[in-house]
C-alpha cells in the first residue's frame, strides 16, 4: 500500500511536467449531457472535459488547455493552436470555451451615471442589451492596453471595450471618468 | 439574498402546479447556451420537481428524484447549473455571475427536499443591488435610498445627538444669533447711505453710530462663526466618538461568522470612515444649514418687500446659478478624479519598484522600470499642468458668472434710483441680499449630496449595531471553573448553511487527556477546536463541558480558561511584558518570568537590548517566528488554562526551535486537556488518543500503537510521512 502511494505521487508529478500536445488525429471529442464534451484519447476515456485559456487575454485562440473535469482537474493536454483542429472538433471546442468565458463586448455606450460611489452604465453589448453596477475607484476597470479595457461589475461580471479609440467623441466624453 | 423570485402569473400557469406542489426556489436563468442576454426564464425548484422555463415555454420538467444531486459551477462571468444521475451530468442552464452565489445553495436546497424534508435554504449574503431602484448596496440589508424609512434615519440621528443637548441648545442660539446679524448688517448700510450720507443737515454722530453697528457686526459675525464652527466640530467629534465606542464593542461581541463575512478593511473603515463622515457632517454641513436655511427664507422676504420687480428678476437667475454650480462641482470632481487615477498610478508604480528593488536589480531591469516611471510621472505632471491652468481660468470665470445676477440687479436698480424710484441705500442693502442669496443657492446645491452620504453611513453603522450577536450569554449562563471535561454529543455544524463541515460528532475526553486531531486539510479540525472554544456554536446536537452545556456558561468566564497556541501567532503592538500579560494584566514580574522560563523564552528576551520591555511592532515583526512562539505559549502558560489548543504550533519552525518549544508545550501540557492539530504526526506523539477526522465525521479514535494496528486512514499517513522522511535521508546520505 504504501509503496503504491509514493509511486502514484510521483507518477502524477512527472505528468504534470510533461507537455503534451493533442493533434486532431488523437482528440476525439464527443458532445455529452446536454452541452458537455467528452474526450476519448487512445486508451484514455474522459466523460467530460474542461476546455481553459492559458493566454484569454493576449491569445485567446492559441494553447488550449484541455482538463479533467473531475475532482483534481489535473491536465490531459494542450491544444497549441486551435485552428490545427478539424472545422468541426473546433466548433464543438470554441462552443465549450463560451459556455466558460462570459465577457459581452460593449458596443455602445448610452448612458453612464456615477452616484455615490457607483456608476450604472446603460450599454449594448453584442450579447444584448445590458445595464449593470460599477463600484469607483479600485479595481474595476483594468487596461490591458491602452485601448483594450476590462470593466468589472459588482457581481463580478466582465466587460470589454476592445477599442476605447473607436468610440464616438460623445461615448468617450461618458467614458473619461474611468479611463 | 433572494433564491425564490417571484413569478408572474403566465409562468405559474406553464409550471402546472399541483395541489399542495410549493415553489422552493426559482432562480433567473438570464443567459441562453450560445450566451446571450435573456428575460423570463427561470429554473424552478418544487418539492418533487425541477422545472426549466425558458421565454415563455416550459422546455424541461424532470422528477426530483431522477438526479442524485444538482450543482452549479463557476465560469468566468457566468455560471452552469447541471445535474447528476449516475455519475452523468445533465446541463440544465447558464446564468451571469450576478446569480452566481444564489445558485451555490442550489444543491444543499435540493438535497433536503430529495430527503423529504421541506426545510428552505436560507442565503445570509446581502443583495448586491437595490431590487427597487436598482441601486447599488453599500454591503447593507437595505437601501438607505428607499429602503429604510426617512424619518427612522432623521430620530437616528437626534438619538446621537441627544447626550449633547445643552450644546446642542447653544449651537441652535448661536446659529440664530449668525441669522441676525447677517441680515441686520445689510440693513444698517442701507440706513447710512440712505437716511445719514444723503441728508441735508450731516449728523455726524449718526454717523460714527452707523459706523460703529457696523464694526459691532462684522466682529460679531466672526466671534459668533468661530464659536459655530468649534462647537459644532466639537459635538461632531463627540458623536462619532461615542458611535465608534458603540461599533467597537459591537463588532468584539458579534461572533466571528459575522465578522469572518467582512474583511478586516471593511470593519475598520465602518469604525473609522463611517463615524468621520457623520463628524464632517456635523462639522461641515449641520451648523451651517439651518442658518442658511432660515437666512434663505428671510433673504427671500426681505428682497420682495424692498423691491418685489428687482427680486423677481434676481431669482429668475437662481436655476441659471443651480445649474452652474451643479455642473461646475461635476467638472471638478472629473478633474480630480483623474487626477487621482493618474497619481495612483504612479503611486503603485513607485510603490512596486521599491519593494521589489532585489528582483529589479538581480535581474538588470533597472534601465526598463526608470523609463517606465518616466512615462508615468510624465503623464501626471501633464495632467497637473492642464488642471493647474484649468483651475486658474475656471474660479475667476466662476465667480464672474455667478456675480452676473448682482450685476444685472445693479443695473436695472441703478435706473431705478436714477428715476427716482428708489434709494440708493435701498438698492446698497438690496445688492448685498443678492449677493447672498446666490451664495447660498450655490451652498444648498451640495446638500442633498452631503445627506446621502450620512444617510449611508448612518445605515452602514446602523446595520452593525442592529446585528444580534449570534452567540450570547442565555439568561441562565453560570460562572463554572472548567475541570477539562469535553464531550461531543451527536453535533453537527457548517459555517454555511449549505455547507456542513461535521455531521454527528461523537467524542469524550476526559480532564487531562490529550487529544491529537489528524486528517487531510480542510477535513473539520480546525472546525472542532473552534467549537470547542466556544467561537461557534454547533447546529445540531450539543457540546458538554464538564457535563454543562456549552451554551449555560458565562462566555467571558469560558474563554479566559482556554489557552491558545497557533501557527501563527498574532502579538499585539506592545511590548514583551503586555503580550505576555495580555490574558493576566496584573501578573507579577516573578509571574511573568516564571512562564517565560518554562516556554523557554526568558533567555532570548534577555538577549535583546531593552529586555521584557522590547517593543514589538504590529505582528512582532522584529522577532523570529520561533520566538514569537515561544511568546505566545508563555502568554498561554500565565494564563493558567484549563483547556489548551495547539493549533499546529510547531509547524513552519526550524528544527533547533521546535526542540524548545515541544519542550516547552511538554511542561505547559501537564495537567490540562490539550488539543492539538498537527500535519507532522510526529509531532503528536505524545497524545493519549488521536482522533482522524475523514467525510466530515470521526473516522479512527485511539492510541497510536492501536491505530497502527488497524491499519486504516491514520496508518496510511505515518507510512506516507515515514517514507517522505526515509527519502529524505537517502538523498542527505548521497550528498554525504
Amino acid at each position: 500500500m504504501e509503496e503504491f502511494q509514493l509511486e502514484q505521487m510521483e507518477q502524477e508529478t512527472e505528468a504534470m511536467l510533461r507537455i503534451r500536445y493533442l493533434k486532431d488525429g488523437d482528440a476525439v471529442f464527443e458532445k455529452v449531457g446536454n452541452g458537455f464534451l467528452s474526450l476519448c484519447l487512445g486508451e484514455e476515456y474522459y466523460p467530460r472535459v474542461n476546455v481553459v485559456r492559458m493566454f484569454p487575454f493576449s491569445d485567446s485562440q492559441k494553447f488550449i488547455s484541455i482538463r479533467n473535469a473531475e475532482e483534481k482537474q489535473e491536465e490531459i493536454g494542450i491544444i497549441e493552436d486551435l485552428d490545427t483542429m478539424s472545422p468541426k472538433k473546433k466548433e464543438m471546442l470554441l462552443e465549450q470555451l463560451s459556455l466558460r468565458y462570459f465577457t459581452p463586448v460593449i458596443l455602445k455606450v448610452r448612458n453612464i451615471k456615477d452616484e455615490y460611489g457607483y456608476s450604472y452604465w446603460d450599454v449594448v453589448t453584442d450579447r444584448g442589451e445590458c445595464k449593470f453596477t460599477v463600484k469607483m475607484g479600485g479595481k474595476s476597470i483594468s487596461h490591458l492596453s491602452e485601448e483594450r479595457v476590462l470593466i468589472m461589475d459588482i457581481d463580478e461580471n466582465r466587460f470589454e471595450i476592445p477599442d476605447v479609440s473607436k468610440m464616438t467623441p460623445a461615448e468617450r466624453k461618458k467614458l473619461d471618468l474611468f479611463l | 439574498m433572494i433564491l425564490k423570485f417571484e413569478l408572474n402569473q403566465e409562468n405559474r400557469n406553464l409550471c402546472g402546479l399541483k395541489e399542495n406542489e410549493e415553489i422552493f426556489y426559482c432562480l433567473p436563468l438570464d443567459l441562453d447556451f450560445s450566451g446571450n442576454y435573456r428575460k423570463n426564464s427561470y429554473l424552478v425548484v418544487t418539492d418533487n420537481r425541477i422545472l426549466i422555463l425558458e421565454e415563455g415555454f416550459l422546455t424541461g420538467d424532470y422528477p426530483l428524484e431522477m438526479w442524485d444531486c444538482v450543482k452549479s459551477e463557476a465560469g468566468i462571468g457566468c455560471g452552469i447549473v447541471y445535474g447528476e444521475r449516475k455519475g452523468e451530468k445533465v446541463l440544465l442552464g447558464r446564468f451571469s455571475a450576478k446569480h452566481q452565489v444564489r445558485y451555490s445553495y442550489l444543491f444543499r436546497g435540493v438535497q433536503i427536499l430529495k430527503q423529504g424534508r421541506k426545510e428552505k435554504v436560507i442565503s445570509p449574503e446581502y443583495e448586491k443591488s437595490c431590487q427597487k431602484c436598482g441601486r447599488a448596496l453599500p454591503g447593507t440589508s437595505r437601501c438607505p435610498k428607499c429602503g429604510g424609512k426617512k424619518e427612522g434615519l432623521l430620530y437616528t440621528f437626534l438619538e446621537m445627538v441627544r447626550p449633547h443637548k445643552k450644546m446642542m441648545a447653544v449651537i441652535l442660539l448661536l446659529m440664530f444669533g449668525a441669522t441676525v446679524v447677517t441680515l441686520v448688517d445689510p440693513a444698517i448700510r442701507g440706513y447710512l447711505v440712505d437716511d445719514v450720507l444723503l441728508r441735508e443737515e450731516k449728523d455726524y454722530g449718526a454717523a460714527v453710530l452707523c459706523l460703529l453697528g457696523m464694526f459691532l457686526m462684522s466682529v460679531g459675525i466672526v466671534v459668533i462663526n468661530a464659536a459655530k464652527s468649534y462647537l459644532c466640530t466639537k459635538l461632531g467629534s463627540m458623536i462619532s466618538e461615542d458611535q465608534r465606542k458603540k461599533l467597537f464593542e459591537r463588532i468584539q461581541m458579534l461572533s466571528l461568522s459575522f465578522i469572518n463575512d467582512r474583511s478586516p478593511g471593511e470593519l475598520m473603515n465602518r469604525i473609522m470612515w463611517d463615524t468621520m463622515r457623520i463628524k464632517e457632517f456635523v462639522g461641515n454641513v449641520f451648523c451651517n444649514m439651518f442658518t442658511v436655511a432660515i437666512l434663505f427664507i428671510c433673504v427671500v422676504i426681505y428682497m420682495l418687500v424692498l423691491n418685489y420687480k428687482l427680486a423677481i428678476l434676481a431669482f429668475l437667475l437662481v436655476p441659471v446659478c443651480v445649474v452652474v454650480a451643479m455642473s461646475v462641482r461635476r467638472k471638478i470632481r472629473t478633474v480630480f478624479h483623474i487626477q487621482g487615477m493618474k497619481s495612483d498610478k504612479v503611486n503603485e508604480n513607485l510603490q512596486d519598484v521599491i519593494s521589489g528593488i532585489a528582483e529589479v536589480k538581480s535581474y538588470g531591469q533597472e534601465t526598463r522600470e526608470a523609463g517606465r516611471f518616466e512615462r508615468n510621472t510624465e503623464e501626471l505632471a501633464k495632467i497637473q499642468r492642464a488642471n493647474e491652468i484649468f483651475f486658474a481660468v475656471f474660479y475667476p470665470t466662476l465667480g464672474f458668472l455667478l456675480g452676473a445676477g448682482t450685476y444685472l440687479v445693479t443695473f436695472f436698480g441703478g435706473r431705478e434710483v436714477l428715476l427716482g424710484d428708489m434709494t440708493p441705500g435701498r438698492l446698497l442693502q438690496f445688492i448685498s441680499y443678492t449677493s447672498l442669496l446666490y451664495q447660498y443657492v450655490g451652498w444648498l446645491t451640495n446638500t442633498p449630496r452631503a445627506l446621502m452620504n450620512l444617510i449611508t453611513s448612518l445605515e452602514r453603522i446602523g446595520d452593525v449595531l442592529n446585528q444580534e450577536p449570534s452567540i450570547r450569554d442565555g439568561e441562565d449562563a453560570v460562572f463554572h471553573k472548567v475541570k477539562g471535561e469535553i464531550e461531543f454529543c451527536n453535533a453537527s455544524f457548517g459555517y454555511k448553511s449549505y455547507q456542513p463541515v461535521l455531521e454527528g460528532v461523537n467524542l469524550k475526553v476526559k480532564p487531562g487527556e490529550m487529544i491529537g486531531f489528524v486528517g487531510a486539510s480542510g477535513t473539520g479540525k480546525s472546525t472542532m477546536i473552534n467549537l470547542i472554544m466556544h467561537l461557534y456554536e454547533v447546529d445540531d446536537g450539543c457540546l458538554l463541558v464538564d457535563g454543562i452545556d456549552i451554551r449555560k456558561i458565562k462566555l467571558e468566564n469560558y474563554h479566559s480558561q482556554i489557552g491558545v497556541v497557533l501557527q501563527e501567532n498574532f502579538l499585539f503592538s506592545g511590548t514583551i511584558l503586555n503580550n505576555i500579560r495580555f490574558a493576566r494584566p496584573k501578573a507579577t514580574y516573578e509571574e511573568v518570568v516564571r512562564a517565560a522560563k518554562m516556554a523557554n523564552a526568558h533567555d532570548f528576551i534577555c538577549k535583546t537590548p531593552d529586555g521584557y520591555n522590547t517593543y514589538v511592532g504590529e505582528n512582532g515583526h522584529n522577532l523570529s517566528g520561533g520566538e514569537r512562539q515561544r511568546i505566545a505559549i508563555a502568554r498561554a502558560i500565565l494564563c493558567d488554562p484549563a483547556i489548551l489548543i495547539l493549533d499546529e504550533a510547531t509547524a513552519s519552525l526550524d528544527t533547533e526551535s521546535e526542540y524548545l518549544i515541544q519542550q516547552a508545550l511538554g511542561r505547559l501540557r501537564e495537567g490540562r486537556t490539550t488539543f492539538a492539530i498537527a500535519h507532522r504526526l510526529s509531532t503528536l506523539k505524545d497524545a493519549d488518543r488521536l482522533v482522524v477526522i475523514d467525510g466530515h465525521k470521526i473516522a479512527e479514535v485511539g492510541s497510536h500503537e492501536e491505530l497502527m494496528k488497524q491499519q486504516g486512514i491514520y496508518y496510511g499517513l505515518v507510512q506516507a510521512q515515514l517514507q517522505m522522511q526515509n527519502r529524505n535521508k537517502d538523498l542527505y546520505a548521497e550528498i554525504q
